[in-house]
């Protein structure tokens, strides 16, 4: 709901995002800081910052196919390791990154589509089960591929990486080509949520069958779902070769698409701004215990540096489960509560 | 041909093997509806039970197995009462989230108690292969396999012929009846997973003895997965005929294709043998076909 005393006179405005001066005048105020992030913050911001740009790129695809569409995707991390090496192969012929990106996002897309279609016969559970099978795949395909194409185990490496003429070497170049491209994704993302196809996957989600009914493509929806989610996890997974300039199989496991999946609930199923929000989280949160792990060592010598590490897991993953007990809805479903209570006060609704 | 009748037979007896790991997850998913994807990570648990009980304490074996089964019982309630308990009446979804999570926390706990360094698990099942005529099968998987039918029929049987089992096949398909008609939802889910994590750590015993466990050995419980899928989620008794099959075309492609092509065809052709038959039939070859209303 909106704050009181603002109305719109409009559709367009009815229809709007950012619906408040206030609210625009934070967005920029963001939008800003995080701009300029790297002529005022250390170095290891600016890694930590293009990092967590790249991963939200993919949590936002896979908050479209599981949080929109209802489909479980445990292949967000092979879909992205296919769109690295797809990318990786199109910068080493030399092509600029945008259209590596592409090629990197087609690229996964159509791997990805591929798990999509068979729910045009599996429903439910075996589908998001098969999808463990892209991991399969995607593992088998490029270690035993001829070692000239994919670089097998040892992996691509990429010499330079070139945008529309500028060069991406430098550390802040690398943030500022992923804060682009996250935004243009994330802009794409809040399009496709608000369209047809948006309407449609929610409608999948809640009762597919019923879906059907009204005359929705069923299989078809599902399908468009994997394919949109792994074309961001292929244009992540390009940014993955820009950034480390080095793609290998073992970058792409199960595990890492656990921890998307991880985030996507932490922000809240349903919300593209959850998956931003969820992914910021946690992924500071690792940083956190990350850096802040050796000077804890430091005071408390008698616990060793691997315990810090293990202990973030068993950290991070109780903050997740209490999540599913207690905010199953994530962090965006509570703002929005809290914030329809300050609008509404001191009425109860 | 004598090579062909071992690889078939050496074949049918791993696929046994992964049949027993399948049913942790099957067990799970007929009493509560719930996939457990953490079920790799209850029988690294297992695993690591086992380890601890007899290498780190160095117990007589004859004691520190069924001491292990033990822990699987007392962990899997704990998970129960800590996690699914207050599940009850939610969505499967978040439920199946929770097994998400589940993966994450259990690996970090398993890295927090044991550290991250190899273990070697003690050898549990003879290894020395036994010979009949020209046939050579490794005694380690003829007991493993031996071992999945017996409690895969006990399962069978406990699923569809006695009233227990019955009740949880109730709760998983429709839990606001059961509680309706007197039975415990509590009680069922609990049983659910302290016989999941039972069967995890059978199958961790019949499956690591003699090798050395990590935290990544919870991966393995994955090569189960196709098993699972063909047999259908809710056929017990499936999973016999879906691990021989799943386990011998995995064994001839080791034994015929993988020489030619120069890799490991044979650590995929599970997955994409259980796409296909997906695509056949998509509640694989025994699950069951529900009627869907709105």
């Amino acid at each position: 709901m909106d704050p009181s005393g603002t109305f719109f006179t409009h559709y367009a405005g009815d229809r709007s995002l950012v619906r408040t001066r206030a609210q625009w005048a934070c967005l920029a105020l963001l939008l800003l800081v995080l701009a300029t992030l790297p002529w005022w913050a250390s170095e290891r911001w600016v890694s930590i910052g293009y990092t967590t740009f790249i991963t939200a790129v993919a949590v936002v695809g896979l908050q479209i196919c599981t949080g929109y569409a209802g489909q479980i995707n445990l292949g967000q991390s092979a879909f992205m390791g296919v769109g690295a090496y797809g990318a990786a192969l199109a910068m080493a012929a030399g092509w600029d990154a945008l259209a590596a990106l592409l090629i990197g996002g087609m690229g996964a897309a159509l791997f990805g589509v591929m798990f999509g279609l068979t729910a045009a016969r599996i429903k439910g559970f075996y589908l998001a089960l098969t999808t463990i099978a892209a991991q399969a795949l995607f593992h088998f395909l490029v270690l035993n591929l001829p070692q000239g194409w994919l670089g097998g185990a040892g992996g691509l490496h990429v010499e330079a990486v070139t945008v529309l003429g500028i060069s991406l070497g430098s550390d802040r170049a690398i943030y500022w080509f992923s804060y682009a491209v996250l935004i243009v994704m994330t802009l794409g993302a809040l399009g496709i949520v608000r369209s047809r196809h948006g309407r449609s996957f929610e409608a999948v989600r809640d009762d597919d069958v019923a879906a059907g009914m009204m005359g929705i493509p069923v299989a078809a929806t599902k399908a468009r779902a994997f394919l949109v989610s792994s074309f961001y996890a292929g244009v992540a997974g390009g940014l993955w070769v820009v950034a480390l300039r080095h793609v290998s199989v073992e970058q792409f496991t199960l595990f890492n698409a656990i921890w998307m999946i991880a985030m996507v609930i932490v922000g809240g199923l349903g919300s593209i701004v959850g998956a931003l929000v969820g992914t910021a989280m946690i992924q500071l949160a690792r940083e956190g215990v990350t850096s802040l792990g050796p000077s804890f060592v430091q005071w408390v010598p008698a616990v060793g540096q691997d315990f810090v590490f293990a202990a973030m897991n068993v950290l991070l993953g109780t903050v997740i489960i209490l999540f599913l007990l207690f905010e199953p809805k994530g962090v965006m479903h509570r703002v929005q509560i809290t914030k329809k209570a300050y609008r509404l006060w001191p009425f109860p609704y | 041909m004598i090579d062909f009748f071992n690889y078939l037979i050496n074949g049918f007896l791993q696929g046994q093997i992964y049949a027993l790991l399948a049913l942790g997850f099957m067990v799970i998913y007929r009493a509560s509806k719930v996939f457990n994807f953490a079920q790799g990570e209850l029988m690294m648990l297992g695993a690591y039970a086992v380890w601890t009980l007899t290498v780190g304490v160095n117990l007589p074996l004859w004691l520190a197995i069924p001491l292990a089964f033990v822990c699987a019982v007392a962990y899997g309630w704990l998970i129960e009462r800590l996690f699914f308990e207050r599940l009850v009446g939610e969505s499967v979804f978040s439920m199946v989230m929770v097994t998400i999570g589940l993966v994450i926390l259990i690996r970090g706990v398993v890295l927090v108690v044991w550290g991250a360094a190899d273990k070697s698990f003690p050898v549990l099942l003879p290894p020395a292969p036994l010979i009949v005529g020209e046939m050579i099968f490794p005694s380690n998987l003829v007991i493993g396999a031996a071992l999945t039918l017996v409690v895969t029929l006990a399962m069978s049987w406990f699923f569809n012929r006695t009233r227990m089992g019955l009740t949880l096949t109730a709760v998983a398909e429709e839990p606001s009846t059961a509680i309706s008609l007197g039975i415990s939802v509590k009680r069922a889910v609990t049983l659910a997973w302290m016989m999941g994590s039972v069967i995890a750590t059978a199958g961790a015993m019949v499956l690591l003895s003699g090798r050395s466990i990590t935290v990544q050995t919870a991966d393995l419980a994955l090569a189960s997965l196709p098993v699972a899928l063909l047999a259908g989620l809710e056929s017990i008794g499936g999973l016999i005929l879906a691990g021989a099959i799943v386990g011998i075309v995995q064994a001839l492609v080791a034994a015929y294709v993988d020489p030619v092509i120069g890799g490991s065809a044979s650590s995929i052709v599970p997955f994409v043998f259980m796409l296909l038959i997906l695509l056949v039939r998509p509640t694989g070859l025994f699950g069951w076909r529900h009627v869907e209303r709105v």
